[in-house]
């Protein structure tokens, strides 16, 4: 991978091509590899290097857009003359677009030479250690295993130079046995702290219960969502709720409720790359600096997250979450999501559970109606009965149509254990909750 | 910036590297295939008559698949220069070898015959001949009639592609292919307190696609059903919520599009059967033991899959592991009659692969995946279709989409329901969602109508793999009726 100072020079070789006209490019590159493995053997093992370069022309507010994903400085000069020409023609914006000042970075990414350099020989070997400790139970186990580096450059013609490099691994597997299943994701920026042997344990430990399957009525839950089930929740809300540019167009539940208290005093949700628990992004895809947005504080709606150009666009503040050029036309996302721990214990939130319902995982979540945040899914490996303050049963799999809303209004639990999962962007840092608000609409024979 | 002379291939020359590639894997490898692809694209995005994105992009790479000791590796990069693809081949080995280290059994695929082949979309307007000022006057255009009343945001949009792809492999076939692909659509959102509805044309979800050159996008009219979709929209913001309980409704084209894309398309997978997709999206409810056993659904439902059809999203010459593309029954007067297969998964049945197993592009790897899946039209006209409904619901166009990881129960809404009471269609509802579980409700068909409602949709947003795939695939479909199906409302 090439380090700062080409990318520097790149900036400086490349700025005179431009012939005085405003440019913003973000460059994107990444060695991944991914190990799959299905029913104990590895099935699928790839990897991939590749770079993306994208160029922004600014000709008077007349803005075109070109990608490659490629050095060679002939295609590279004719992309950038291409865009050049393409942006005289363009209609003109219906707001003035102006570039980000050179700008502070308070954060940077994680990065572990070891996920860097970690090779296929030791995907297998991490892969072979839980194959065999689940195996020894029966059951057999499928999954993934990514290793990965990923670069990002921002710049513009303003002088913006913003450069990060961070790793990740990404880990997730199901380990199955008739009808006894149970699941597991992990992602981190070093893979010194995958711990096989824990997650084998929890795995397992989910699976042996998940056994003998009983069906439920439909109906309104107490329910115990898990940090993974939390994280698909959260998401979920970042992409169709706290969306500024949604907000802004009155599509979103957050339009006009901007400062009223909807939920209990204990819900706190932000996007926050200074949380200790995620794999924070310095800077959005403009250069503009992350930084912590309150989404909900204290149970009161405060906003949402805004992209550049809907700041623009609508005269407010850019929060630091522009997604990539030829994703724009989204609005924006919330990076890294945070839900603040509460100050129970999960063992607490069982015992005081008089009949209910814990849930492990969502499986196909899809947004119903975006006004009140109504989602639909299913639950999946490992949905337990509470009664009596005990898990009783594993329960057969519920379809449920609940709004977040509602979910959050009914929040009366929150565990101090948090745990960080994979998100729609960056991962989302959750704990347990329980909520005595949860739909499920319909059941499943299995 | 790098330059020719630091030893990046020209585009003319890359088949002739691609072969020494081959030729220094041949002694290391029981097989090995290199898939060169190089994708031109341009996407024009318009709000509310003012241009939010125009960008064109090229993406090219070189992706290198290899059996050794009966395992899989595959490495990919953008590098083009002739000695990072000889990198690449050799990591795609030393992947191989571990991968080997945790197997089962010996990867084995089914017999294929040697191809040396090309193919070419059939166009009549290549997509990149038009001007973009034309192509952006219509969106402003159309985008701008939309803006009546509560409608206060309208989008439009097109995208245009442009894939070459050489595929070559130690078994001798050298195929060459370029596929073009044209699509768009437009929606128009009424904004109200507190509400808001959104009407798509033609269809839902960035509208459709297909592999056609312009005259697919000409075709489809946008300006002239402009203002039809805004009054819809308009419409539907004051409507009633749709009514719940058990009835009969009629799928429009574009809603049983995605109907039979999540609950046949994705279950006849034979990867998913197989559980290689179990940690992600799941397995499926059409286990081995059911094939040629199990009734999917009525008498009247046959489903193909058929990649040679003109036009549609998911038709190509040979698919990424240089087998042709073909026409299977996977339904057959309702029984479960076959599966989409890559080579390696049908060598497990005994069969040869019905050529289902396709890349995104040269960074992934081919894996079981849709082509276009129909159902085939029947023999009704749509006002029969409906005429033979004393009450219920007609339901098109996508707005929500979930269903279980074996591919049973399933939850879908609509951006528009109309009520059908004594065989004529009435008022609009809003908000209309149904459910049911798959092979129930295709149990439940008792009518489709005929060839001249049938229409291929282009779907350009289907997930799958690690990492995640997104391919372009089709659906014919014309309005079908189901018996007896719940349906509800989203608050």
């Amino acid at each position: 991978m090439k380090d700062i100072f080409f990318w520097k020079n790149f900036i400086e070789k490349v700025k005179k091509n431009f012939k005085g006209l405003d440019f913003e490019m973000v460059a994107m590159e990444n060695n991944n590899e991914l190990t799959r493995f299905a029913q104990s053997y590895i099935h699928q093992n790839v990897a991939e290097t590749n770079l993306n370069l994208t160029f922004k022309v600014i000709n008077k507010d007349k803005i075109s857009i070109v990608k490659l994903n490629s050095l060679d400085e002939s295609e590279l000069l004719k992309s950038i003359k291409r865009a050049i020409q393409l942006s005289k023609i363009m209609p003109e914006l219906d707001y003035h677009y102006c570039l980000v000042k050179p700008q502070v970075y308070k954060v940077k990414g994680k990065y572990s030479e070891k996920t860097e350099n970690f090779t296929p020989l030791e995907r297998a070997q991490k892969i072979i250690q839980l194959i065999e400790r689940v195996n020894q139970k029966g059951y057999e186990a499928s999954g993934a295993l990514e290793t990965g580096m990923e670069t990002i450059i921002v710049a513009n013609s303003e002088g913006v130079f913003a450069f990060d490099r961070e790793t990740k691994v990404d880990f997730n597997s199901v380990i199955t046995k008739d009808n006894s299943t149970a699941y597991h994701s992990f992602i981190n920026s070093d893979v010194n702290h995958l711990d096989i042997e824990r997650i084998s344990d929890e795995l397992l430990y989910t699976a042996l219960r998940n056994v003998d399957q009983v069906e439920i009525e439909p109906g309104i839950y107490t329910v115990i969502l898990s940090p993974e089930a939390v994280a698909e929740i959260l998401s979920e809300a970042g992409y169709a709720g706290f969306d500024g540019k949604l907000i802004m167009e009155g599509k979103s539940f957050v339009s006009g409720k901007q400062g009223e208290k909807l939920f209990p005093k204990s819900i706190t949700i932000a996007d926050d790359p200074f949380e200790k628990l995620t794999m924070p992004i310095p800077f959005d895809f403009v250069g503009y600096p992350r930084k912590r947005i309150d989404l909900i504080k204290d149970g009161v709606i405060i906003n949402g997250v805004y992209d550049h150009l809907t700041a623009l666009k609508y005269n407010m503040e850019c929060t630091g979450n522009t997604l990539p050029p030829e994703s724009a036309s989204m609005g924006a996302l919330s990076f890294n999501i945070v839900m603040k721990q509460g100050k129970d214990q999960l063992e607490d939130m069982i015992l005081n559970t008089k009949k209910g319902v814990y849930i492990n995982r969502f499986h196909y979540v899809n947004v119903l109606d975006p006004m009140n945040l109504e989602l639909t899914g299913m639950t999946r490996d490992g949905t337990f009965l509470i009664e009596n303050g005990k898990i009783t049963k594993a329960i057969k799999n519920m379809r449920f149509n609940s709004s977040v809303v509602d979910l959050l209004k009914g929040v009366d639990m929150i565990s101090r254990e948090r745990h960080t999962k994979p998100g729609f962007v960056g991962p989302v840092v959750a704990p347990y909750l329980r909520t005595n608000n949860f739909t499920f609409s319909s059941k499943t024979n299995f | 910036m790098q330059n020719n002379e630091e030893g990046v291939i020209s585009i003319c020359n890359m088949k002739g590297i691609l072969k020494n590639i081959l030729d220094y894997l041949d002694s290391k490898v029981d097989y090995a295939d290199i898939r060169f692809v190089e994708t031109d694209r341009e996407k024009i995005e318009v709000e509310n008559g003012i241009l939010s994105t125009y960008s064109i992009s090229k993406d090219r790479g070189t992706g290198i698949r290899v059996l050794v000791n009966g395992a899989w590796g595959f490495a990919s990069s953008n590098d083009l220069r002739k000695e990072a693809l000889f990198k690449i081949a050799a990591k795609a080995v030393n992947i191989a070898m571990a991968s080997a280290m945790v197997k089962k059994e010996d990867i084995k695929l089914a017999p294929e015959d040697k191809h040396i082949a090309s193919y070419i979309t059939p166009i009549i307007k290549d997509p990149f001949k038009i001007s973009s000022t034309e192509k952006i006057e219509l969106l402003i255009q159309t985008t701008n009639l939309m803006l009546k009343d509560k409608v206060k945001k309208s989008e439009g949009s097109l995208d245009f592609s442009k894939t070459h792809k050489w595929f070559l492999s130690t078994e001798g076939s050298e195929i060459e292919q370029t596929i073009f692909e044209s699509g768009g659509g437009i929606a128009a959102y009424a904004i109200g307190e507190g509400d808001f509805q959104k009407r798509s044309y033609p269809s839902s979800f960035g509208g459709d696609y297909a592999t056609s050159g312009y005259e697919f996008i000409e075709k489809m009219r946008l300006l002239e059903n402009a203002e039809r979709i805004a009054g819809e929209a308009n419409e539907l913001l004051v409507a009633p919520l749709c009514p719940e309980g058990e009835m009969d409704i009629v799928l429009g084209g574009s809603q049983l599009a995605l109907q039979v894309h999540e609950s046949c398309g994705h279950p006849v997978e034979l990867d998913r059967v197989l559980g290689k997709e179990l940690s992600y999206a799941g397995g499926s409810f059409l286990t081995l033991n059911k094939l040629n056993h199990f009734t999917y659904g009525s008498p009247l439902v046959t489903i193909t899959a058929d990649a040679t059809l003109a036009g549609g999203l998911g038709t190509f010459g040979y698919d990424d592991e240089g087998v042709p593309a073909s026409k299977s029954f996977l339904v057959n007067k309702g029984k479960f009659t076959g599966y989409l297969t890559s080579r390696e998964d049908a060598f497990k049945l005994g069969l040869p692969s019905n050529g289902a197993a396709r890349a995104e592009s040269w960074n992934r790897i081919p894996l079981v995946r849709m082509t276009n899946i129909n159902l085939l039209p029947g023999n009704l006209e749509l006002d029969k279709l409906i005429g033979d409904i004393k009450e219920g619901l007609y339901l098109d166009f996508n707005k929500s989409w979930s269903i279980d990881d074996k591919r049973l129960n399933f939850q879908f809404s609509t951006e528009i329901a109309r009520e059908i009471k004594n065989g004529q269609l009435g008022k609009i509802y809003k908000n209309a969602v149904y459910h049911g579980i798959t092979p129930e409700f295709w149990s439940s068909c008792d009518g489709i109508s005929k060839e001249k409602y049938w229409h291929i949709w282009g779907v350009p947003n289907c997930g799958k793999g690690q990492p995640e795939q997104t391919m372009h695939v089709g659906h014919g479909t014309s309005p079908a009726r189901f018996r007896k199906i719940k349906v509800g409302t989203s608050k």
